[in-house]
């Protein structure tokens, strides 16, 4: 077993053009569907208009929402998109899990369960409007802190139980606990943090402030550093800790580094923008799919393309371009992972040979 | 990709079903005798022994749905050939609430001891029913699915006035009207013109035996309204332009143009900016439309549940530059509230109409009622 494997991650030279083009190919997708994102949206504007707002000082109102509301909103999806994916490509390296994504493992429920804290736990008195401004930083922090309990929860239960099975279901008990606190929350909660939790939990991309974008771009720049230099630790840890741990790696410090950088990822997006589902999950297996390889140092880079590529395309779809309404991004999301879970559920007889 | 685009066809498909849903209007049924004038939801006829209560579609997206109830004089014999549990033996004596929308109503007929349970006492403004909360002569009952049903049966009211709910609370409902306890539907928040809204006092006229008082406080709200409405038709000519809410996130729920503010902004001489849109709901609109549409307000009126400029930058610092925000022209609803978040404007907003008209010609056209002081509203600095 353990030879093929190797063979499948030494990089094969006819190979190497093939995945320049998709990289290549990629990279072209991340930049037209970014340039689309900015150029639809719910008010119909001329591409001549948008143009003229981005290059022109015109300060009209066109300006103002280009730059004010698509350009951050744009950058925002992208970041996401980027985030999640490499998130849940960790996750399902370290847990040698195909199911594992933040939003399965329970990492995003424990940064929901931070958020639900801080948005239904204040007393009647603290509306939830206020704590939009200074409250956000109180947001992201419980929001870190609950992804990064529930991490070194499943980080400890996974070094026992090495069933990965047991683990998902585990995983998903954990989330299930979760939402009955937040439930009992919700319960006691008044109608306007009522509001404000569920919207919160739809997902939402574009009330990012500069600021928050800056936090945000900062955090996912860290964990996206982390994980590229993370490349060879996870190509080891894919082939069982034990032998990672005979060809010299730091068992222990491989984890801690690939656990800060998922909680930091997953964490910050949730605080931010919501827990934005399936992203995590279906993104490296499109990935995986897309270059035939589970070598992380192709695996990472395509990961934070199409993460973004598919994060864009989502965006796009939820704001009904033409249209005055808007949906949730998370039901975009959902709708356009699920049916990839669901085919890798289904074909995952052939997968479990990748993990 | 074509996984892709199918889901966008599906998706757009929804949109275009549900998106924008248009109202027919509810069709008017002639009922001989019926004593309403301008209610759409309900009707009220006088039989020979009993009154016939007939709630028309009494919940949001309800049609073809009538409720009918059979209010009986106390001693007198029940109405043969009729469905037992909706007869409502009346003056009633003790009624619990399950909205404090009822309860100025109720107050205004002079018969706020009768009320004995309300959901949410928190939500509660009026200072008298506040009072006998604090005195255990009014209970809280608890909420829809968990409401508190033995308490219920200790109080044993005459009737529980619930509002609009759909087939999802029919559970709990059902539960109680096996316990024998009388249950109507009150569809007033469904009715989207403020004199209909108001009429709804004659309902509690007939729970409570005072028709006539009923009838004249209805017949002088008319007569105020239109009075007033016809005076801000004269007196002005330029139409301020009116935005309303605040977004949750990048969306921004809008009040169609057939709801029952709007049409108040209208009749006080006010072009709200969404007054071409109708539909039954408020409308998930994109932050950015709103936005768009918003930078030509000149007021901007019920934003949430905001008490300062600070809350409101704080809700998303864009909205900043909106010269509604830069003018200064910023008045909420929320004048009249208790520090548990009970607003009068949801508890007698609904029954004096021609006083929140008055508020908001008073701030779209200062010039008009100059000694007027704001009662619902308040300026938001």
């Amino acid at each position: 077993m353990k030879t093929v494997k190797q063979n499948e991650l030494s990089v094969d030279p006819d190979s190497g053009r093939k995945v320049r083009l998709i990289f290549s190919g990629l990279l072209l997708l991340v930049v037209i569907f970014l340039i689309l994102d900015i150029f639809l949206g719910s008010v119909s504007i001329k591409p001549l208009d948008v143009i003229r707002a981005i290059f022109t000082n015109s300060h009209g109102d066109f300006e103002t929402i280009i730059l004010k509301f698509r350009l951050p909103k744009a950058i925002t999806a992208l970041t996401v998109g980027v985030a999640l994916s490499l998130s849940g490509l960790q996750m399902q390296t370290v847990f040698r899990n195909p199911m594992a994504g933040p939003d399965v493992l329970g990492i995003s429920s424990g940064a929901s369960l931070g958020v639900a804290f801080v948005i239904l736990g204040f007393s009647s008195n603290v509306t939830p409007e206020s704590l939009n401004g200074l409250g956000n930083w109180i947001l992201v922090t419980a929001s870190w802190v609950g992804a990064g309990a529930v991490m070194l929860l499943i980080m400890i239960i996974s070094s026992r139980v090495k069933d990965i099975m047991t683990i998902l279901i585990l995983g998903i008990m954990l989330s299930a606990g979760i939402s009955a606190v937040v439930t009992i929350m919700q319960y006691f909660s008044n109608e306007t943090m009522l509001k404000a939790y569920v919207i919160w939990t739809m997902g939402s991309l574009g009330n990012l402030t500069v600021s928050q974008l800056n936090v945000l771009l900062i955090s996912v720049s860290a964990g996206i550093i982390l994980s590229l230099f993370s490349s060879k630790m996870l190509n080891a840890l894919l082939l069982g800790e034990n032998y990672a741990g005979s060809i010299g790696l730091n068992v222990k410090f491989a984890r801690a580094v690939i656990f800060a950088s998922t909680s930091i990822m997953a964490g910050s997006v949730t605080a931010f923008c919501g827990p934005i589902g399936f992203i995590g999950i279906a993104v490296p297996h499109i990935v995986r799919i897309l270059f035939k390889t589970s070598d992380h140092k192709v695996l990472i880079p395509g990961t934070i393309l199409m993460g973004g590529v598919v994060m864009l395309f989502s965006d796009i779809v939820s704001q009904l371009p033409g249209s005055e309404s808007v949906l949730p991004v998370n039901a975009v999301t959902s709708l356009i992972g699920i049916p990839v879970v669901i085919w890798v559920i289904l074909r995952n007889r052939k997968y479990t040979g990748s993990f | 990709m074509n996984t892709f685009k199918s889901i966008l066809i599906i998706l757009c498909l929804t949109f275009a079903s549900c998106g924008r849903v248009e109202k027919k209007g509810l069709v008017k049924f002639i009922v001989a005798g019926n004593r309403i004038e301008r209610a759409e939801r309900f009707t009220l006829v006088q039989k020979n022994r009993w009154t016939e209560v007939k709630i028309i579609d009494p919940w949001q997206g309800a049609t073809g749905v009538n409720q009918i109830y059979y209010l009986v004089k106390r001693g007198s014999v029940l109405p043969g050939g009729v469905d037992s549990s909706a007869v409502i033996f009346v003056p009633l004596k003790k009624i619990i609430c399950m909205s404090t929308t009822h309860l100025a109503m109720i107050s205004a007929l002079g018969e706020e001891q009768t009320i004995a349970g309300v959901s949410g006492t928190n939500f509660i403004y009026s200072p008298a029913i506040i009072k006998n909360v604090e005195k255990g002569l009014v209970v809280d009952v608890g909420y829809e699915a968990n409401l508190n049903k033995e308490l219920i049966l200790k109080i044993s009211p005459d009737l529980i006035m619930i509002y609009g709910i759909g087939s999802e609370s029919s559970g709990y409902l059902g539960k109680i009207k096996e316990l024998g306890i009388k249950v109507i539907i009150n569809a007033d928040y469904l009715e989207t013109d403020p004199l209909s809204r108001a009429e709804w006092i004659k309902l509690f006229g007939a729970l409570y035996c005072k028709e006539n008082l009923a009838d004249s406080l209805y017949k002088s709200e008319v007569d105020e309204y239109t009075r007033l409405k016809s005076f801000i038709v004269q007196k002005t000519t330029n139409k301020p332009k009116v935005l309303l809410g605040l977004p949750f996130k990048d969306t921004w729920y809008i009040s169609p143009g057939n709801s029952f503010i709007s049409k108040l902004i209208n009749d006080a001489g006010g072009d709200y900016l969404w007054m071409d849109t109708e539909s039954s709901i408020s409308m998930p609109f994109g932050l950015e439309n709103v936005y768009l549409r918003g930078l030509k307000a000149d007021y901007w009126l019920n934003i949430g549940s905001v008490s300062s400029r600070n809350e409101i930058s704080n809700v998303d610092p864009r909205l900043d530059d909106l010269p509604c925000f830069k003018n200064d022209n910023l008045f909420n609803n929320n004048n009249r509230i208790t520090v548990n978040g009970g607003n009068d404007y949801w508890e007698s907003g609904s029954l004096y109409p021609h006083l929140l008209l008055k508020d908001i010609a008073t701030i779209l056209h200062p010039e008009l009622f100059s000694d007027h002081e704001l009662i619902f509203y308040k300026k938001i600095n």
